[in-house]
């Protein structure tokens, strides 16, 4: 019996007895699900032009954010490291095709992933070898992102948000419409989501695989970016960053390979509930640290009953 | 034929000749020192300075003396990322010409445990590893000198408590820690005690993926509200840590870690706002040191270092702890040299090096290192030496001493290390002890 209780009512009546610290978990589950939805959509974008799945996802993080403390430190001003650091991006895109892609086009998924694995340990190498492997401090301040705090005082208690994530919040909102508009609405979108849908029929009217593939990883790579910035503002920037993309495989599980809507809606459930779970079940019952494995326990149980994830295409096949 | 003949006399010479050349080229052959390494991977940042700091030392001792008594000693480094699987294959891959093993982790050191009896091959794990292995009958091959983890957790619950940890009663002490080995390796220690003197012990685990995200267990923190945390952490961790706790506003001075939560690069990322953070350790960073000077002399203006001189890595704790971690191992192949009176010796002799280390502050002196390194010496019972540690504290800008030599509370240690080493040795079974040893 009291064991249901600790199950059913004790939790939510611990929400109800402090709604700040509620308000305090949601927010932080809030910032954590946007996070979580940032990597994920580095990894549909790439999916959904091109059947890859991009395991360097998580060093493409690294990279960039390495990229743009390092050449900072080099004594490139700030706002001109940010511009260059893109055009890096950029180059490694173009590389990426050209060496990586192009002579494998028409293989199988398998062997396309095994390359972007390929491209995962070069990077790593080839990062260590120009950043070495200390933890840096991000440029947060010389980028112009506050890092003070906003303090609440709902209910007689108190909430507080820290402003960089307030900025990572709106910066990640701004990205993802800025993203959504772009896939929709301009040619070159169309164009991802027309390869996205055959390969065949897009290259039969005339679209360039090797130019989206481009635009697609240089995407990602921007992607990849911002959530190293918000990341590396968070802990610092080190190759400790790379871990993160795990915490993207639920959100793409839970959400769907191809889809955008469902990397962001699949990031803020899981950021959200993951922490709630955390804090009024995983702690007191269950010792804590469900965080790692929460996630997952969500996308099988959704997988169960949708294989195809939340808003993944069900993909039904002649035989 | 006159030919033939002459063909097989020189052939002859020449075969007696190596054969002759080959003791003498073993005897001169560089001592093999592997170092299971991780430079890369989410714990590269502290990782790295580590590795520096070992390997200068032993570059300073081929470039200064030529060696240790007129052999060169070979550093060699597998990269392992920390991965427990990888250190394995690294120690297979190394084992054959290794005279130690140093395994770099906890979860690595567990591993290995168990091959050291076969492979006869001395682990040493200076300030890591289980914290039994300080009972030297039982774990005859492993060493994990001058303090161990159970160690570094009495001191630092003794520096909390003003020496009286019956003053801990009732209070809230949360025990931070990554959910790996490591972390978990003090938690017997700290239950025991928190039983005797009847503090409340709050154990929070931090998962590998959530090592830059710990917004749940700070959440549990300001809940919880403790009297103090306590951090077992390390790589991406620590800095993740000391970030929230800013963000949270804990007090910093409540808020302490074990030696290798203490390292400039994390603190560096909060700065003044980090200060009054402090964190146990058994040695001490001074950059003017005479061992320093030579270091500075011989290995990084020699262009011979990996550091970082930009980052001022020469003057961090970590570097500086890389450094005397070899100290410990030279000390060690020194003594068996001079007991065995070899130039290279085996690594069973070398166990016997480790097990006679006497590093006094008379010869921390002498080596140039006075005050780096807590005095120490091991014995075939104690392969720790139980040195102790000192306080640190970060100061805005770098650590800085804050406590005078703090010595652990063997009387309730060594209890719980006899208790856990038969543990281990029955659930290893069979397990050979060290029968030789009478102390």
């Amino acid at each position: 019996m009291e064991f249901l209780n600790d199950i059913l009512i004790k939790p939510f009546a611990d929400m109800a007895a402090a709604p700040d610290f509620l308000l305090q978990v949601l927010w932080e589950g809030l910032v954590g699900g946007v996070l979580y939805a940032l990597i994920a959509l580095g990894f549909v974008l790439i999916y959904k032009s091109s059947r890859i799945f991009n395991f360097a996802q998580g060093i493409m993080v690294v990279f960039a954010a390495l990229t743009l403390v390092g050449l900072y430190e080099k004594g490139v001003p700030a706002l001109l490291a940010l511009p260059l650091t893109l055009a890096v991006m950029l180059v490694l895109a173009m590389t990426i095709e050209r060496v990586v892609l192009r002579p494998l086009v028409n293989q199988p998924d398998i062997i396309l992933f095994m390359a972007t694995i390929g491209i995962t340990l070069f990077l790593i190498g080839f990062g260590e070898l120009i950043f070495g492997g200390e933890n840096k401090v991000m440029i947060t301040e010389q980028l112009f992102i506050p890092t003070g705090s906003i303090v609440f005082e709902p209910f007689g208690g108190f909430v507080s948000i820290e402003e960089k994530d307030l900025t990572a919040v709106i910066g990640a909102m701004v990205l993802v419409a800025a993203l959504l508009v772009f896939l929709n609405k301009s040619k070159i979108g169309r164009a991802i989501r027309a390869l996205g849908d055959d390969h065949q029929a897009a290259l039969s009217v005339g679209i360039s695989l090797s130019t989206i593939w481009v635009i697609v990883w240089f995407i990602a790579g921007v992607i990849a970016l911002a959530t190293g910035i918000v990341w590396g503002a968070r802990a610092g920037v080190s190759f400790a960053l790379e871990v993160i993309a795990f915490k993207a495989l639920p959100v793409l599980m839970l959400g769907g390979l191809e889809s955008v809507m469902g990397a962001i809606i699949g990031g803020l459930a899981i950021g959200i509930l993951e922490k709630l779970f955390e804090i009024y079940w995983g702690q007191p019952l269950l010792g804590g640290n469900t965080e790692a494995w929460f996630a997952y326990m969500l996308a099988l149980l959704v997988l169960l009953f949708r294989p195809q994830g939340l808003f993944g295409e069900k993909i039904i096949e002649r035989v | 034929m006159k030919r033939m003949l002459r063909n097989a006399i020189l052939s002859s010479a020449l075969l007696a000749a190596a054969s002759v050349a080959v003791p003498a080229a073993a005897q001169d052959e560089a001592i093999y020192i592997p170092n299971l390494a991780y430079r890369t991977g989410p714990f590269a940042a502290t990782g790295t300075p580590l590795m520096n700091g070992q390997r200068d030392y032993i570059t300073l001792l081929n470039e200064r003396d030529g060696g240790l008594n007129g052999v060169k000693l070979e550093y060699d480094e597998c990269e392992t990322g920390y991965n427990t699987e990888k250190g394995v294959e690294c120690y297979e891959k190394t084992k054959a010409r290794a005279v130690v093993t140093q395994p770099w982790s906890t979860g690595i050191t567990l591993q290995v445990l168990p091959k050291s009896n076969v492979d006869k091959i001395p682990i040493l794990a200076p300030g890591y590893g289980f914290s039994p292995m300080a009972d030297g009958k039982v774990f005859q091959w492993a060493y994990n000198p001058p303090s161990s983890y159970w160690d570094g957790a009495s001191m630092i619950l003794k520096n909390i408590s003003d020496g009286n940890l019956d003053s801990l009663k009732d209070k809230k002490i949360a025990f931070l820690h990554l959910d790996h080995p490591f972390g978990k390796e003090p938690l017997p220690l700290l239950e025991v005690l928190a039983e005797k003197h009847g503090f409340n012990l709050v154990p929070i685990p931090v998962g590998l993926t959530e090592m830059q995200n710990q917004s749940a267990q700070w959440l549990q923190i300001r809940r919880e509200r403790p009297d103090f945390v306590v951090m077992w952490g390390w790589g991406a961790m620590n800095a993740g840590a000391i970030t929230e706790a800013v963000k949270t506003k804990y007090p910093m001075d409540q808020f302490v870690g074990v030696w290798w939560s203490g390292h400039d690069g994390d603190l560096k990322l909060v700065g003044d706002q980090g200060k009054g953070y402090r964190s146990i350790s058994w040695s001490v960073p001074n950059s003017e040191a005479p061992l320093m000077a030579d270091i500075k002399k011989y290995v990084v203006d020699a262009g011979k270092s990996q550091i970082n001189q930009g980052e001022g890595e020469f003057d961090s704790v970590f570097y500086q702890r890389g450094l005397m971690i070899s100290v410990i191992l030279v000390e060690g192949i020194k003594a068996a040299q001079e007991e065995f009176d070899v130039r290279n010796p085996s690594p069973e002799q070398l166990r016997w090096g480790l097990e006679n280390i006497n590093l006094d502050e008379a010869r921390l002196k002498e080596l140039g290192a006075e005050g780096m390194l807590v005095p120490f010496s091991t014995s075939c019972a104690d392969h720790t030496g139980h040195g102790g540690g000192w306080m640190l504290q970060w100061d805005g800008a770098k650590f800085v001493k804050a406590s005078d030599l703090l010595t652990p509370d063997r009387a309730e240690i060594e209890k719980l290390e006899a208790e856990k080493a038969k543990e281990y040795a029955e659930a290893n079974a069979p397990w050979p002890v060290n029968e030789e040893c009478s102390m």
